[in-house]
């Protein structure tokens, strides 16, 4: 890391290279040297670098939100990079910033950031500047801005929560008697309530009730788990050293509730998240577990569809979320002019995230949430009570959205759900995986 | 011997120059050095800073407890080696490689070995019986594994498509932890193959003929041909595919990342996966640097023994 700086000198980036190559005629060594103080931006726009994940139908409201920013400043251009969702996009976030050559600004999950930000990986926001700009903490929801601290600072700018809830189709529910007289689905409370609302579903369809596609994919299985679990009060605490702390009653029961639905009436016994989403889509189910980013895909189907959060089975409410945040990896040396560019383009794109809404997502930016325009989306409006009850994931910095961590929730649940392990020694096996991990040294 | 002959008597005048040129010669070799080290140069820096460098600064990394955000780089010692010898995951990985290796190597040697029996004996179109078997080989692992996955898509898959006309009952080929491996081998058979087929086409091809005419002669039949002439004669062919194709199959990633990405339920995690998430997904670049040197080991140690195997055969 050191050496890198020296080698570049104080602050040669490219842009200042270009920039500075174009004023002195060639003079590149030159321009190195003095770039720091060179007029940059009072000619041409500045560039300014951004890394997100956001490729389904939220991307292209991404790629709609930058196109506003840029049009609406003259100074600069941000430029996007678009990387697959997951361990490939924090892998090769974590090394450009280890590197020295990370974006200006980039999106965390926020349940990511406990991972990153001790280790120095990124810097905390200006809340100074940020006020400058328009945004100040009753921006949003306290649940939500207290999520983006680390150690009394504020790492991490949440632009949405995005919670996992329950699509219904509409028509099946009207036909099965099971819509209240304002068209919203009845209520349930209790699994065996919900159970039996399932099976009134499935005499319509004749196929199933419920989707819901996990094979393979432990953040499917977690989102679903860790609702059912925190709606029983219970909380799993992971602190590096000691063993994990959790509800073992809780667990199983959530455990056991979930593969209880897996027995080819109620739900397909197995089937991949897409297979899920694909037999709700033809009607071939009246409910669908899901993330509501996946609302752009029931619109575009033209599927009479209506959400709501996981119904409330356990007496706590809750609903597992996350949010996609900004965050400022650490630059080798900040560039203010850039700098105060990024702070400017990120109140932009949360000044005008209504846009985003209609990719699913719920605002975090409370102004938006609560102007008349949102008020009129539906089905958003009908899950936006999730942002009140919303689950993060327990923090470590093993944990999170698209974590490791997730893939071994997976490797003991899968067979629990498959029925050919039961719900102890998958629950077990999850533990102690988890302790083991607990065990190493943080590398945060 | 007669090369050996005639390199002497050209090599004679030089030694048999007088002794007043001899400052001259020795300078001229001098030169004739650096234009060697001139053209050997570009290749050395290449080997110098990503060969030999890394594997130094692996070794020290592996020392330290380096992580990817940059905290703790102090030197801890061994305690990084200590920690993967009692790492459960690492010897499962460890153990999925190994049964990899042994489930791959034998079918990736026998069916390369059929393959080239049966074209040696003379089918016709020779070339595009070559073609066909060498194809897969150039094709990239990216390609292969969507190929496969959809092939072994357990509901709209091609196999268990065909599989269902025949009355048998839908294969999990990549969800069942007790297939997936197997899957994977299948995949990687018919994706590599072609170029253990072609080493073997090659070593045949290159069996005189006579041999076989003296044993036809002697009344020997097609069969006791290929075991008493081809197969003895394909000897140091055979140890040298067996040699590579272990070191191939153990350093399986690629297709198993892209097909199951390890799973279901780890079954299928190969060491090489778990070296790249300690590293890169779960920071710790000190540790996975250890494990790293820990499989490198492994490897000098099935090389060597490979090696002391074929000396003490050809002995």
């Amino acid at each position: 890391m050191k050496q890198f700086e020296s080698l570049t000198g104080k602050s040669l980036s490219r842009r200042q290279l270009l920039t500075g190559s174009a004023l002195l005629g060639g003079g590149l060594l030159t321009a190195g040297l003095t770039g720091c103080g060179g007029p940059a931006g009072a000619a041409s726009r500045q560039t300014i670098n951004f890394w997100h994940l956001l490729s389904g139908g939220d991307g292209t409201k991404m790629q709609a939100m930058i196109a506003n920013a840029n049009q609406a400043n003259a100074g600069f251009k941000v430029h996007p990079t678009v990387l697959a969702w997951g361990p490939p996009y924090y892998t090769k976030l974590a090394m450009a910033s280890a590197g020295g050559r990370p974006p200006e600004v980039a999106i965390m999950h926020a349940s990511r950031v406990p991972g990153y930000a001790p280790g120095g990986l990124i810097e905390p926001w200006d809340l100074g500047l940020l006020a400058e700009n328009g945004i100040t903490p009753e921006n949003f929801a306290p649940r939500i801005w207290e999520k983006g601290q680390q150690g009394g600072k504020v790492f991490s700018l949440a632009l949405d929560s995005h919670p996992f809830i329950m699509f219904y189709n509409t028509d099946v529910a009207g036909k099965a008697g099971l819509l209240e007289s304002n068209g919203r689905l009845q209520e349930v409370s209790s699994p065996e309530e919900f159970k039996a609302m399932a099976l009134e579903m499935q005499k319509i369809t004749k196929a199933h009730g419920l989707s819901f596609g996990y094979l393979n994919l432990g953040s499917q299985m977690w989102r679903l788990f860790y609702t059912l679990y925190k709606q029983h009060g219970a909380e799993i605490v992971l602190t590096p050293g000691k063993p994990m702390e959790a509800d073992r009653d809780a667990a199983i029961e959530s455990l056991e509730f979930m593969a209880s639905l897996f027995d080819d009436t109620i739900a397909a016994k197995s089937g991949d998240i897409n297979t899920g989403i694909a037999e709700f889509v033809r009607g071939d189910s009246g409910m669908l577990f899901s993330g509501g980013w996946e609302l752009p895909t029931m619109k575009k189907a033209n599927l009479p569809v209506d959400a709501v959060t996981i119904p409330t089975l356990y007496g706590t409410p809750a609903s597992y979320a996350d949010s996609h945040s900004f965050v400022l990896p650490r630059q080798l040396a900040v560039d203010e002019e850039q700098r105060k560019d990024a702070y400017k383009f990120v109140s932009d794109v949360l000044k005008g995230s209504l846009l985003w809404a209609e990719a699913g997502h719920i605002p975090a930016f409370q102004p938006v949430i609560q102007s008349p325009a949102y008020r009129e989306l539906t089905p958003q409006v009908h899950y936006a009570n999730a942002a009140d009850i919303i689950a993060y994931d327990p923090e470590a910095w093993f944990s999170g959205s698209g974590s490791d961590w997730q893939t071994y929730f997976a490797e003991h649940i899968q067979n629990v759900l498959l029925g050919r392990d039961k719900a102890v020694t998958g629950w077990d096996g999850f533990v102690a995986r988890t302790n083991d991990l607990l065990s190493r040294p943080n590398p945060v | 011997m007669s090369s050996s002959t005639a390199s002497r008597q050209a090599s004679q005048p030089r030694t048999t120059f007088s002794p007043g040129v001899k400052a001259g010669s020795s300078l001229r070799r001098r030169r004739d050095n650096l234009n060697g080290w001139a053209f050997a140069a570009p290749f050395l820096v290449f080997f110098l800073v990503f060969l030999i460098w890394p594997i130094l600064y692996g070794f020290y990394m592996s020392l330290t407890g380096k992580s990817l955000t940059g905290a703790n780089d102090s030197l801890i010692g061994f305690s990084n080696y200590a920690e993967a010898f009692a790492d459960s995951g690492m010897w499962r990985s460890l153990g999925n490689t190994l049964y990899f290796t042994v489930i791959s190597t034998v079918p990736l040697v026998l069916v390369a070995l059929v393959m080239a029996a049966l074209l040696n004996i003379g089918l016709p179109a020779q070339w595009l019986w070559r073609l066909s078997y060498f194809a897969p080989f150039l094709l990239a692992s990216t390609v292969v594994s969507l190929f496969f996955v959809w092939m072994y898509n357990p509901q709209l898959g091609l196999i268990n498509d065909f599989l269902s006309k025949f009355g048998i009952p839908k294969v999990g080929w990549l969800n069942d932890p007790n297939v997936a491996m197997w899957s994977i081998v299948i995949a990687t058979l018919w994706w590599t193959v072609g170029f253990n087929f072609l080493l073997y086409l090659a070593a045949m091809q290159n069996i005189p003929a006579q041999h076989y005419e003296a044993a036809s002669l002697d009344g020997a039949g097609a069969w006791r041909q290929f075991f008493s002439i081809t197969l003895p004669q394909l000897t140091p062919t055979t140890v040298m595919i067996v040699l590579l194709q272990i070191l191939a199959s153990l350093k399986v990633f690629d297709q198993i990342y892209q097909m199951t990405a390890g799973g279901p339920g780890g079954s299928t995690r190969p060491v090489v996966q778990y070296i790249f998430e300690t590293g890169f997904t779960g920071y710790r670049l000190g540790y996975s640097a250890a494990i790293s040197y820990i499989f490198f080991g492994l490897i000098v140690l099935v090389s060597v023994l490979q090696f002391v195997i074929t000396r003490r055969r050809s002995a």
